[in-house]
């Protein structure tokens, strides 16, 4: 076990480093950014020089090593349109991210789970087939639409909801939901064919037949052994709800990471950029970490020592 | 099981319910909302619109700019003209700093030094080019010399010079001055949550008329939609950024007014260093092909002012007897054929994504230029991008924008002056011209200098002219508020309504 | 003659396995047809793709012509609404119905080849992957895991950025930054059939690799690749959206159903069909090639757990 959780983390390690070396090379490819830092009427000369002094003119593997060399103690430079350190902007935002990406989530499990228990157990009834039908539907909006959708009945008509911004619990409703509801709808169906698994197996059976009340069949034993692909899956979809983060932040104009990142890219803030990418990829790594280790241990039948 | 899970839902739906749109707050709250947020709080470092207007709440300049360019005294209390290149300047007295220094003389001198200082990378530094130096007479007083006679100094350092304190800055440095700024302006910073908002708190000390309001907050709201929902609604007092199509809304809910600001004046920049564009025929012939007419009553209700020449026509010295290039597609198609191109050009027209509603200008104006010939490939830039590009002299059409000063100087000089920017056009008599309209005192013999600078440029047509948009701030109704000419959200002025 | 009787060895063999490939083949129809959901999604995802094929020659309308005075002409059922705008106009007064219809070409372009793209790369590095195994395998799995870990969707948007926005431009990322998981399935199948005695008699008579890749393994690992990439095609239909309406789409004048999107969206309170109805026509496009996935996964391999 131990060993097998030092090969995962030795795992994350190249992982980030391989990301930060794809996010440094990438960002450089489109040309280094002197022009920005400097006035619409610096000269020629002022140009170059800055260019020399910030080592824009070494080879990129130099500058690649002097970036890696400082990132490693955690300093990733100063934001070029922000002038302060980046990291300091990234551990700014990162509690707002994650705030609207857990409130995403534990949306989606709340709803999803008893909808795909009632649906699984109900098979083939009306309730059934209208919330697959509905689950279908949310999996296939985009969820930036969602976003407008609920923004223009919430908050343009009905004056409900507040339209933007963080502060509140009234202003996560809106992007939370709108961030989940695929989530939502992907948790309800996989509940709902995991349990269908579940109850046709043999243990169920005897349990039924041994007169225990269906409420204790299904939450005691069926749902126990459901939860392993669901948290499994959940884990996988953390990333997808970073991603998720970056178009949802913009559209309710929430202060989070997703919403900086984009800006650092139309602004090509490239220091900003390569902490925010290395800061979530990192995230994203880490939780798989805590999936596959959360995996091991609610399924002591998973071998680790296998290739994964 | 089934029972926690109702409970749940019923607790979220309550949320729902009855969680209020509006944060709770008092009557001596003003909060403002804004497009985007400030990149920093030192007004010497950052020439963007949203993040200057934060700043002149904290910052205070020697003048007061005026709406006809000319100016009154703010930090400085009197001042007189001892020849034209020198001005003699006294402070007010017992003028402090929100950390408690005093302004004096040497504060000035500190502060005009720091704009020159290249670690500052201070993008007003052209502005402020013409100043040489300033000599500290006394405490309080203090001559300010410029190499030639320079007619908008004292405006330029009115709008481009906030003074700062020596002592706080060389204690905490550069960068965390940027977030922790002290002035001497009305309103201290309190508190920057970055990305949320920017909590002003009245300076108590504050030496002119005390702000009413003891608080005010700067919020950023991206979308313009949400911006004038919240207003409507109630949640904010006031707001930039508003659509022509929105101000309708505004008016309509009855629970906003709309104030005039500055203007914004797009331009069609064209590079005449390369060919077709090197023709002046072909230059003629873009301005010709634009619907200026229509594009105002279609997209901006006809509230835009049309214009005829590189000068806007609410800007001090613009020639009032130019006529706005007329829509004639034949004439254009003429004119290209002239020049040799009998089968129209493609061309590539620039433009910057970040400004609301361009997009829209820019295809209809392609579609125009399609009409005479001119087939325009479009290429949207983000904000950085395309000012690389810009300075890279890459464009080869390009839509920027500035706002319509009431100082000609203040753009037309960092535009067409080659000594300036130099990125696509040269022209040296608009050099030498340009150079004059600088020195000249006299507002009368000024103006005809600005005339003449008009009327060549209205000819060679280094650009296609094409309107200024008057921009508003909406307005609580419970507040009163009345916009400037420079656009700034400067919120000493608000107060309740009655 | 040891060659030939390698090459008719492989070439019964191969016609052996195709056989009942085509039965299957016609058998998964079948099985999708009889499903009712999947056959309303197979139907309708086929006439979405009619309109889009067809509507120059059926609906005149050019969505680029613009009418600037006529600008936000609500639907025709609404007060005010015309006939030969039966969806109304944009901002720029353009017919929104021919616009929907132009949008989803681009849509149904740019998903269809990225998958292509995706399950290209994702089927040439998993063969590799599985079938080399050693130093290879794992340093092509190496470079999936950074793939996974990077997220998607700011690899895409950087590389936009740096590349700029076009069509091709769009697909090559999409598809670039999609390999993975195709590559990952193929990869594992390709590991269980190694052992097989086919793979292995094959090898041992001395056929070419690049043969046995192609003639029995590549036949075998195809089916569950098809379902998975039908339902990417919904996912990367919804990124390019997201893309277009981020300004990072094909560049227009060109309409594609995201910028419509992010235009309408400055005319939320004004105008609601502009961002009402692409939002639908993206909704619809993907339910209709979600149903078809979902019976089609079906069909062809009940097992797979229902997403």
């Amino acid at each position: 076990m131990l060993q097998y959780i030092l090969k995962r983390l030795w795992h994350t390690v190249y992982v980030v480093i391989g990301i930060s070396m794809i996010s440094f090379f990438f960002i450089h490819l489109s040309g280094d950014p002197v022009l920005l830092m400097l006035p619409g009427d610096a000269s020629d000369q002022e140009i170059e020089e800055l260019r020399e002094q910030l080592g824009f003119n070494d080879p990129l593997y130099v500058q690649y090593v002097r970036f890696a060399s400082k990132a490693i103690r955690g300093d990733f430079g100063e934001s070029l349109y922000y002038h302060v350190p980046v990291m300091e902007l990234v551990i700014e935002r990162l509690p707002a991210s994650l705030e609207l990406a857990v409130a995403a989530m534990v949306f989606a499990l709340v709803l999803a789970v008893p909808i795909g228990i009632i649906s699984a157990v109900r098979r083939g009834s009306m309730l059934d087939m209208g919330s697959m039908l509905g689950a279908l539907l949310g999996l296939s909006m985009p969820h930036f639409w969602l976003g407008i959708m609920l923004m223009l009945l919430f908050s343009v008509h009905l004056g409900w909801l507040p339209t933007s911004g963080r502060g509140t619990m009234a202003h996560l409703i809106m992007p939370a939901v709108s961030l989940g509801l695929s989530l939502m709808a992907m948790f309800a169906r996989l509940t709902r064919s995991v349990m269908l698994e579940v109850l046709s197996l043999d243990y169920i059976r005897t349990a039924r037949a041994k007169g225990l009340r269906e409420e204790i069949v299904i939450s005691k034993h069926a749902l126990k052994n459901a939860l392993i692909p669901l948290v499994t899956v959940a884990g996988m979809q953390f990333g997808f709800l970073i991603g998720g983060t970056v178009i949802i932040e913009t559209v309710f104009a929430w202060p989070g990471l997703g919403r900086l990142v984009i800006q650092a890219i139309f602004s090509r803030d490239y220091p900003l950029v390569q902490a925010i990418v290395f800061v979530l990829s990192l995230l994203f790594v880490g939780m798989n970490l805590l999936v596959d280790i959360l995996y091991v241990y609610l399924d002591p039948q998973i071998s680790y020592s296998e290739e994964k | 099981m089934k029972k926690t899970y109702l409970l749940i839902l019923t607790a979220l739906m309550l949320i729902c319910l009855f969680a209020s749109p509006g944060v709770a707050r008092d009557a001596d709250t003003l909060i403002v909302v804004q497009e985007s947020e400030p990149v920093g709080l030192d007004l010497m470092r950052s020439s963007l619109q949203n993040t200057m207007s934060v700043c002149y709440n904290i910052h205070d300049t020697l003048f007061f700019p005026q709406e006809d360019a000319s100016i009154k005294p703010a930090l400085a209390e009197k001042w007189e003209k001892l020849d034209d290149m020198t001005w003699k300047i006294t402070l007010r007295k017992g003028v402090t700093f929100h950390n408690g220094e005093p302004l004096n003389a040497k504060a000035v001198k500190f502060s005009l030094d720091r704009v020159f200082d290249p670690e500052i990378k201070c993008p007003h530094k052209g502005k402020l080019s013409a100043f040489k130096e300033i000599k500290v007479l006394d405490e309080l007083s203090f001559e300010i010399k410029t190499e030639k006679p320079f007619a908008p100094g004292l405006y330029m350092l009115g709008i481009y010079l906030p003074i700062v304190p020596p002592d706080y800055i060389k204690k905490v440095g550069n960068t965390k001055y940027n977030t922790n700024p002290v002035g001497c302006g009305p309103y201290k910073l309190a508190k920057w949550v970055r990305g949320e908002s920017v909590i002003l708190e009245r300076y108590e000390n504050y030496y002119g008329p005390k702000p009413y309001y003891g608080k005010v907050v700067f919020k950023t709201v991206p979308e313009a939609t949400s911006r004038v929902a919240a207003l409507v609604t109630g949640e904010v007092d006031v707001i930039s950024g508003i659509a022509v199509h929105q101000r309708k809304n505004i008016l309509e809910s009855g629970k906003a007014y709309l104030t005039s600001q500055m203007g914004v004046m797009p331009y069609l920049g064209i590079n005449t260093y390369e060919p077709p564009f090197d023709d002046v025929r072909v230059r003629q012939a873009v301005n010709y092909a634009i619907n200026r007419e229509l594009i105002n009553k279609a997209l901006f209700n006809g509230k835009a002012i049309l214009c005829n020449g590189p000068i806007s026509p609410r800007t001090f010295g613009h020639a009032p007897d130019l006529k706005p290039y007329p829509f004639d597609p034949a004439k254009a198609k003429a004119l290209l054929k002239e020049a040799g191109y009998p089968n129209g050009i493609e061309v590539r027209l620039a433009y910057p994504t970040y400004m609301s509603q361009i997009q829209e200008q820019v295809e209809a104006i392609a579609a125009n230029l399609t009409e005479s010939g001119i087939k325009a490939k479009l290429e949207p830039f983000e904000r950085a991008v395309m000012w690389q590009r810009y300075k890279g002299k890459k464009h080869q059409l390009y839509v920027y924008w500035w706002d319509d000063a009431p100082e000609p100087d203040r753009y037309m000089y960092s535009l067409f002056n080659s000594k300036s920017r130099d990125y696509y056009y040269k022209n040296e008599t608009i050099d030498v011209l340009l150079d004059l309209g600088r020195t000249i005192i006299d507002r009368t013999e000024r103006a005809k200098v600005y005339n003449e600078i008009d009327r060549i440029l209205y000819k060679d047509c280094p650009w296609a002219y094409l309107y200024v948009i008057p921009e508003v701030f909406g307005v609580s109704n419970k507040v009163f508020y009345k916009g400037d000419r420079d656009g700034f959200m400067n919120m000493r002025w608000a107060k309740p309504k009655n | 003659m040891n060659t030939r009787a390698t090459e008719s060895l492989g070439f019964r063999q191969a016609l052996e396995s195709l056989a009942p490939r085509i039965r299957l083949t016609l058998e998964t129809a079948r099985e999708v047809v009889k499903r009712p959901s999947a056959l309303a999604g197979g139907i309708l995802l086929l006439v979405i793709l009619m309109a889009s094929v067809s509507f120059p020659v059926l609906y005149h309308t050019d969505p680029l012509a613009q009418d600037l005075l006529a600008r936000f002409t609500p639907p025709v059922w609404q007060s005010g609404g015309v006939w030969s705008h039966p969806l109304g106009t944009d901002n720029l007064g353009r017919d929104v119905l021919s616009r929907l219809l132009y949008g989803s070409r681009v849509s149904l372009l740019v998903g269809f080849t990225a998958v292509f793209v995706a399950e290209l790369v994702g089927i040439v590095l998993g063969l590799i992957s599985g079938y080399y195994g050693g130093k290879t395998d794992s340093f092509i799995m190496r470079i999936a895991d950074i793939f996974m870990a990077y997220p998607f969707m700011l690899l895409t948007i950087s590389v936009i950025a740096v590349l700029g926005p076009s069509i091709l431009n769009l697909i090559l990322v999409l598809g670039i930054s999609d390999w993975v998981t195709y590559a990952r399935t193929i990869r594992g199948s390709v590991l269980s059939l190694k052992r097989k005695e086919f793979i292995e008699a094959s090898r041992a008579i001395g056929t070419h690799n690049i043969i046995i890749i192609i003639r029995h393994i590549l036949p075998n690992v195809i089916s569950p690749l098809l379902v998975l990439g039908t339902l990417r095609v919904a996912n990367i239909i919804i990124w390019e959206s997201g893309l277009s309406y981020l300004g990072m789409g094909a560049p227009p004048p060109m309409p594609t159903w995201g910028r419509m999107l992010a235009e309408g969206r400055v005319y939320i309170g004004d105008a609601w069909w502009l961002v009402t109805l692409p939002g639908l026509a993206i909704m619809f496009t993907i339910l209709s090639i979600n149903l078809l996935g979902d019976g089609l996964r079906d069909a062809l391999d009940p097992r797979l757990i229902n997403l």
